[in-house]
């Protein structure tokens, strides 16, 4: 059986500059998995990458449910079943949140069940009076991960990818977008968080942790991995992880 | 239609009087040349060809999406001259001729315009589209004057259109007068065919706490010029200009907007958007004005360009020119493509390329839009704009 995501030797680099050096991590559907690194790592890159942002020249495998998706433009990935929240997700004013899910039934005219699903996941996070407004503008923290989760939701991905999901959010926004995670949480459905901190890890439950440093997974584990880099950082991992080789 | 009567041109004496004085300066008046900097930027190796200006209307066109969806007066004005019964239209009277300049242009206007639409208080009462043809090759000269009186609310829609496809040389000359405490409403739509070059000027004039909303649509002409000045005279008096212009193929589309704060407690802002594809070109220079006399005047103006094709350019220039301190002034100006991290979000939610820009350039324009307060035009003023849009898709032009 395929994997929700399954990453093989994965890199990507901007200009000269080698961002992501190998990259393989596998989530297999129905788990929850967490990416985690300081600075500077690759973090951002490796959605980036998987996404399909032009910026990177992109090399080695990303299968999506089986289907290699590197050669894929940016929305047929996400057609494929790729979904990325966005840690700034982008505004766009003059088009409402609405039109925009329009246009993405509008795109998969086979999904039969887009519309029931909208309605359902406006209800489960309360967006209904946010559909009528300018897709991310003027719109909280909080608020733009939510209507990031929303998406995912109407999406119905594959994988969703959640780049940095609780940056810039205060504890009780954190703690509601874990909630959404957890609610979403679905034996069709591979998720791998991306994140900094481990702050957002201590509310919902993570089946494996993976710790990137200087563009590759150094480390993979259960979710007392978390707790280690909480207590010693990634400087105590890295040196580790230094010393073992 | 109704059988409607032709007023012919206004023979009053005073008229008469402009006329010829206008027809005596016009020999000597050279064509603007695009080194003055109120002209720069334009192509005027054109003949004006005043000599086609024409003695009686053609025959006014039908209906259309736009008049169909209207509620309210509609007045014709064709090849310049009034057509309408004569009980609620009038041509403007002697103390309504504004100082509009002296450039070729509008002295040949004064010279051989048969006289403005008179929009009073006696149409006033509703909506009033005024509804201005050109149904030849000839060089028209269509005026439209609208007088709000004191604390009235006054909705005014000017569109002008070709019937045919032929290149004519328009001069449309819109002035108005806002009274102290009223309200105008004004949109101006700009559809000539693509061989019509428009030499378009307006003047408005604005009274004590009162206001203007005035919406520019530019869809049309091969050269569509508008040469705006808005007067804020009265103390608390304020204005909302906004634009949305799509130019295509060769079209220039061209503004020049003066806002001049005179009275006190004056505000003013500008918001124009605009899109060139193909081998278009777009200009807007927004002057902001403060006299002395314009103390805590509050005066912004934005203008943002979408260049869609290599073909395509746009000039953006706004200026300042302030002679009190106590004022507050902003700017803002951009000219490029459509934006990379809008594009990346929307194909990120399973959009195609296309359909991504289609609805980055809905969005783009919709904020100029929705500002227009006649609002059952909007919708169809926005699919003109999109068309335009879809069709340099469907075309490869982008």
């Amino acid at each position: 059986m395929s994997n929700a995501l399954e990453v093989t030797n994965l890199t990507a680099s901007i200009d000269d500059l080698e961002i992501l050096r190998g990259v393989d991590l596998t989530v297999p559907f129905g788990e929850v998995h967490a990416v985690m690194g300081p600075n500077g790592s690759g973090k951002s890159t490796l959605c980036h990458a998987l996404m399909g942002k032009d910026d990177y020249t992109v090399a080695g495998s990303a299968r999506v449910d089986g289907t290699e998706i590197l050669d894929m433009s940016i929305d047929e990935r996400a057609r494929a079943g790729l979904f990325e929240a966005f840690q700034y997700p982008t505004e766009i004013a003059g088009v409402t949140l609405d039109e925009l899910t329009a246009a993405m039934a509008e795109a998969n005219p086979a999904d039969n069940g887009f519309t029931t699903r909208q309605e359902q996941t406006s209800e489960l996070l309360g967006m209904g009076r946010f559909r009528d407004r300018f897709v991310n503008v003027g719109l909280s923290g909080g608020e733009k991960k939510r209507s990031e989760m929303y998406l995912m939701g109407v999406a119905n991905p594959k994988i969703a990818i959640l780049d940095e999901i609780d940056s810039g959010l205060d504890i009780d926004a954190v703690k509601q977008v874990a909630g959404m995670v957890e609610a979403m949480r679905s034996p069709d459905l591979g998720v791998l968080v991306i994140t900094h901190y481990s702050r957002i890890l201590r509310y919902m439950s993570v089946d494996k942790v993976h710790v990137m440093v200087k563009g590759r997974i150094v480390k993979s584990g259960g979710p007392e991995i978390a707790e280690e880099l909480e207590g010693g950082g990634y400087a105590a991992l890295q040196k580790q992880v230094a010393s073992s080789k | 239609m109704t059988s409607a009567s032709l007023i012919g041109a206004n023979d009053a004496e005073w008229m008469t009087r402009i006329r010829s004085a206008a027809a005596d300066r016009l020999a000597d008046t050279p064509m603007p040349s695009e080194r003055e900097e109120i002209w720069r930027y334009l192509d005027l190796g054109f003949d004006p060809a005043f000599d086609t200006a024409p003695t009686e209307a053609g025959s006014a066109g039908g209906a259309d999406v736009l008049l169909d969806a209207w509620c309210g007066a509609v007045v014709d004005v064709v090849d310049g001259f009034v057509i309408g019964d004569h009980a609620t239209v009038a041509t403007a009277a002697e103390g309504e001729q504004k100082d509009v300049g002296d450039d070729l242009f509008s002295v040949a206007f004064d010279a051989l315009s048969p006289g403005a639409l008179l929009v009073d208080g006696a149409l006033l009462g509703q909506p009033v589209f005024v509804d201005v043809q050109s149904t030849s090759d000839a060089t028209t000269f269509p005026g439209v004057h609208v007088d709000v009186p004191k604390g009235a609310d006054a909705s005014v829609v000017v569109r002008m259109r070709s019937l045919t496809d032929a290149p004519a040389v328009v001069v449309p000359r819109i002035t108005a007068d806002v009274g102290d405490n009223a309200r105008l409403s004004l949109t101006v739509i700009q559809d000539w065919n693509y061989q019509t070059r428009a030499l378009g000027r307006a003047v408005i004039d604005v009274g004590r706490d009162a206001g203007l909303v005035l919406s520019e649509v530019g869809l049309g002409a091969r050269l569509g010029r508008l040469h705006l000045d808005v007067n804020y005279r009265g103390d608390g008096s304020w204005g909302k200009i906004y634009g949305a212009y799509f130019g295509e193929e060769d079209q220039t589309l061209d503004y020049r907007y003066f806002m001049n704060h005179i009275g006190t407690n004056t505000r003013s802002d500008m918001f124009l958007k605009g899109a060139v594809e193909d081998e278009a070109t777009s200009v807007f220079t927004g002057m902001i004005r403060i006299e002395e006399t314009g103390r805590r005047t509050e005066a912004f103006q934005t203008n943002r360009n979408l260049v869609l094709s290599d073909g395509a350019s746009a000039q953006s220039v706004p200026n300042l020119e302030i002679l009190n301190n106590d004022v507050q002034c902003g700017h803002g100006s951009s000219v490029g493509p459509l934006d990379e991290d809008q594009k990346y979000y929307l194909m990120s939610r399973g959009l195609s390329s296309d359909t991504a820009d289609r609805l980055q350039v809905r969005g783009f324009f919709a904020e100029a839009l929705a500002e227009i307060p006649q609002t059952e035009l909007e919708p169809h003023l926005r699919e003109r704009i999109l068309s335009k849009f879809l069709t340099a898709q469907e075309e490869g032009r982008l």
